[in-house]
C-alpha cells in the first residue's frame, strides 16, 4: 500500500466540535489514583466545612451527583457557597436550580450543558460574559462520566451527532474502524471534584445508594477528589452482610460526611420527602433574579447544614418530612 | 363515551397522544409534565400493558400517584413498584439497544424535518439570544427511540422552517440517510408532532398536517405555522376529549393544575359545537 491509498480501517475524524473540554488524561488519572487514593481501609469521617475547604480548590471541574430537588449533596454545594470557592466548571446533567444558584453566588464560571434551569441569573451572567456554556446532553454527560469511570479516553455513542450542540462541544464524529459507519466519539470526563448524597456509607466509604440516580457510581469512580454525604453512617459488618448493595467501593471516597437531611429541601427517597415551600422559595428566587436574600436566609446565615435544620426548618418540620415519605420498600435492605 | 364539556388545549393534546399509546411496547418519557401524563392517561384508559421509562434508569414503575410538586423522577412516588431501578446510563444504553419504542417529548420549537430546539431563541451566543435548559434527555431519546413522538404548542413562534438551534435530531436537513451519516442508529426517527390544534406525520422526512381537533379549521392552523408545512389529501378529524379523559388528567394525575392549567385556551361546548376561548 502506498501512502496515498486510504487505509479503510484507519479511524478518520469527520467532523469536530469546537468547545474546550476537560483535559482528558487518562494515563494521569491513573497516577493521581496510584499517589493520593487510600487503598487501606481508614476513616475519612469528617465534616462538610472540613472536606470543601481540604478537597475543593478554585477552579476545578465539578460534578454532583442529581440535583437540589432530588438527593442533591446539599450541605456541600451550600459548604461551597459559603466557602466562596470561585471559578468551578459544573457538569450540569440532570441538574435544576443548582447551577443557577452556583452562578449567582459568583462560584462557577464554566457549564457543560446537559439540562439546568435558565433562569435570569444564568442569561445575565452568559451576557456579561461571566460563563460560558457548552454544550451535550444529559446522557452524553454521563456517559463521558462512564468513560472516565471506565479508565478510557472516550466513549462512543449513538446519539449527538447532526445536533448543533455536537458543533459547540468536544465531541467527534469519526469512522468507526469495525464497521466503517460514522459514529460519534466524546471525550472521557475526570471531574477534579465529585459529590454524592448517599442514604448509607460507612467509614470507610462504602456507600449505598437506594432507589433510581443519575450516575452516582460513575461520578465517585471517575473523580479525582471524591466527598460522600450520607444520611446514616452504618457499620461496616453491615455493608458485609449484603454487599451486593454496595453502590461505591470506599478506595474511590476521600471524604464521608455525616449528612442526615443533607438532601434538604429536596427528597432523599426513602428517608424524607423535599420541602414544597422551601422548594418554591428557591424556583422564587432565581426567576425573579433575586437570589441574593435566599443565600443569605439558607447558606450565609448559619454556618453549617446542621444549624439550618435546627434554626432555620427546625424539628417539626423535619419529622414532618419524614413523615411524608410512605414509602418504604426498596429503601431499606 | 362522553365528550368532555370544556378543557384547555394542553389537556386535548394530552389526550390525542394517550390514545396513541399501545399495549406491549415501551415509551421513554421525558422529564415531567406533558408527555408522562399523557402516557399515564393512555395506560389507564387504553393500554395498560404499555411500559415506560424516565431519564433515571427506572423501568415501568406503577408510580403511586399524584406526584409530589416536580417529583417526577429520582423520587419514591415517581419510581414506586418498578422492575428495576438503573440510572441515567441504564436508560441511555437500553435506547442503543433498541429496547425503546416511543420518545415523548416537548420542546420550545420545532421545524419542518422534526428538529427540535429546547437550548436558545435567536442566534446562538449572540446578545439577544435567550438561553433555555438545553436537551436534557430529549436529545438521547430522539436519536435512539424508534419512534418519537413530539408534543408542542400549536404557535408560529414555534412551528418555524428552521429552528434557531438543533437540540436534539429530526431529519436534520431531510435528506435520506443524513441520520445515520450522522452517527445515528438507522430506521429511527420524528414520527407524529401532537399538538393542541392538530396531528402532523412526515412524508419524505417532511412534516405533514394529518389531522385537526374538531374546532379549528385547516387554515387556521395553517396560520400558527411559520411555513406552509405538506398538508395530507384529507384530514382527519380527531374526536374530542372525553369527561372520562379529563377527569382522570384533573382528578388522578395532574391534580394541581401545574401542567394543564400552566399554560393555553379553554375550548368549550356550547351546545352545537365546541369553541376556543382566550388564554
Amino acid at each position: 500500500m502506498t501512502a496515498t491509498q486510504a487505509n479503510p480501517r484507519a479511524i478518520e475524524v469527520l467532523a469536530e466540535g469546537s468547545a474546550p473540554f476537560h483535559p482528558v488524561d487518562p494515563d494521569g488519572f491513573r497516577e493521581w489514583v496510584r499517589d493520593h487514593k487510600s487503598r487501606a481501609l481508614v476513616s475519612k469521617l469528617t465534616t462538610a466545612k472540613e472536606a470543601v475547604a481540604r478537597l475543593v480548590a478554585d477552579g476545578d471541574y465539578l460534578s454532583y451527583d442529581c440535583n437540589y430537588l432530588m438527593r442533591g449533596p446539599n450541605a456541600v454545594l451550600h459548604e461551597i457557597i459559603r466557602q466562596q470557592k470561585r471559578r468551578l466548571w459544573l457538569a450540569g446533567k440532570f441538574t435544576y436550580v443548582d447551577v443557577a444558584l452556583l452562578v449567582a453566588a459568583g462560584c462557577a464560571d464554566r457549564v457543560d450543558c446537559g439540562f439546568f434551569l435558565a433562569t435570569p441569573p444564568v442569561n445575565k451572567a452568559l451576557h456579561e460574559g461571566r460563563l460560558e456554556v457548552y454544550e451535550y446532553s444529559n446522557v452524553v454527560m454521563t456517559l463521558r462520566l462512564q468513560a472516565g469511570a471506565m479508565g478510557l479516553p472516550f466513549l462512543p455513542v449513538r446519539s449527538f451527532g447532526g445536533t448543533q450542540g455536537f458543533d459547540h462541544s468536544g465531541a467527534r464524529l469519526i469512522r468507526d474502524p469495525y464497521t466503517g459507519q460514522p459514529i460519534t466519539v466524546v471525550p472521557a470526563l475526570n471531574p477534579d471534584v465529585g459529590v454524592v448524597h448517599v442514604q448509607q456509607a460507612d467509614k470507610y466509604g462504602n456507600a449505598r445508594v437506594f432507589g433510581t440516580g443519575i450516575a452516582h457510581a460513575e461520578t465517585a469512580l471517575a473523580s479525582r477528589k471524591v466527598i460522600l454525604t450520607a444520611e446514616e453512617i452504618v457499620d461496616t459488618d453491615e455493608i458485609r452482610r449484603d454487599p451486593g448493595r454496595t453502590s461505591i467501593p470506599y478506595y474511590a471516597v476521600d471524604a464521608v460526611v455525616p449528612a442526615p437531611f443533607g438532601a434538604y429541601p429536596g427528597t432523599c427517597p426513602g428517608y424524607y420527602g423535599s420541602d414544597p415551600m422551601a422548594v418554591m422559595e428557591v424556583f422564587g428566587a432565581i426567576s425573579t433574579n433575586n437570589v441574593a436574600p435566599y443565600l443569605e436566609k439558607w447558606v450565609y446565615g448559619v454556618s453549617t447544614h446542621e444549624e439550618l435544620l435546627e434554626r432555620v426548618v427546625g424539628a417539626a418540620k423535619l419529622a414532618q418530612l419524614k413523615a411524608n415519605e410512605i414509602i418504604t420498600e426498596g429503601y431499606r435492605p | 363515551m362522553t365528550r368532555a364539556e370544556a378543557f384547555s388545549d394542553r389537556e386535548a393534546m394530552m389526550c390525542a397522544v394517550a390514545r396513541m399509546v399501545e399495549d406491549g411496547r415501551t415509551y421513554w418519557a421525558a422529564g415531567g409534565g406533558t408527555p408522562l401524563y399523557a402516557i399515564l392517561l393512555g395506560k389507564k384508559l387504553y393500554a395498560p400493558d404499555a411500559q415506560y421509562v424516565t431519564e433515571d434508569g427506572v423501568i415501568a414503575p406503577e408510580p403511586m400517584l399524584p406526584f409530589e410538586p416536580m417529583m417526577t423522577m429520582v423520587a419514591s412516588r415517581a419510581t414506586y413498584r418498578a422492575l428495576s431501578w438503573g440510572t441515567m446510563n441504564t436508560a441511555g444504553f437500553h435506547a442503543q439497544l433498541g429496547f425503546m419504542d416511543y420518545g415523548v417529548l416537548n420542546t420550545l420549537q420545532v421545524d419542518q424535518h422534526g428538529n427540535i430546539n429546547s437550548t436558545c431563541l435567536g442566534e446562538y451566543g449572540s446578545e439577544t439570544a435567550r438561553r433555555f435548559g438545553g436537551p436534557g434527555g430529549a436529545d438521547t431519546i430522539a436519536a435512539c427511540c424508534w419512534r418519537t413522538i413530539l408534543m408542542t404548542d400549536q404557535d408560529r413562534r414555534k412551528f418555524v422552517r428552521e429552528v434557531d438551534f438543533i437540540s436534539s435530531p429530526g431529519f436534520l436537513d431531510g435528506t435520506p440517510g443524513a441520520r445515520e451519516r450522522a452517527g445515528l442508529p438507522r430506521g429511527t426517527g420524528p414520527w407524529r408532532v401532537v399538538t393542541p390544534w392538530a396531528t402532523y406525520d412526515y412524508q419524505d422526512r417532511r412534516l405533514r398536517l394529518a389531522a385537526r381537533m374538531p374546532w379549528v379549521t385547516v387554515d387556521e392552523i395553517l396560520a400558527e405555522c411559520e411555513w406552509k408545512p405538506l398538508v395530507a389529501p384529507v384530514v382527519e378529524v380527531l374526536d374530542p376529549p372525553t369527561e372520562e379523559e379529563v377527569q382522570i388528567l384533573r382528578t388522578e394525575l395532574d391534580v394541581r393544575g401545574q401542567t394543564t392549567d400552566a399554560a393555553g385556551s379553554w375550548i368549550v361546548w356550547d351546545g352545537k359545537q365546541y369553541t376556543r376561548g382566550g388564554a
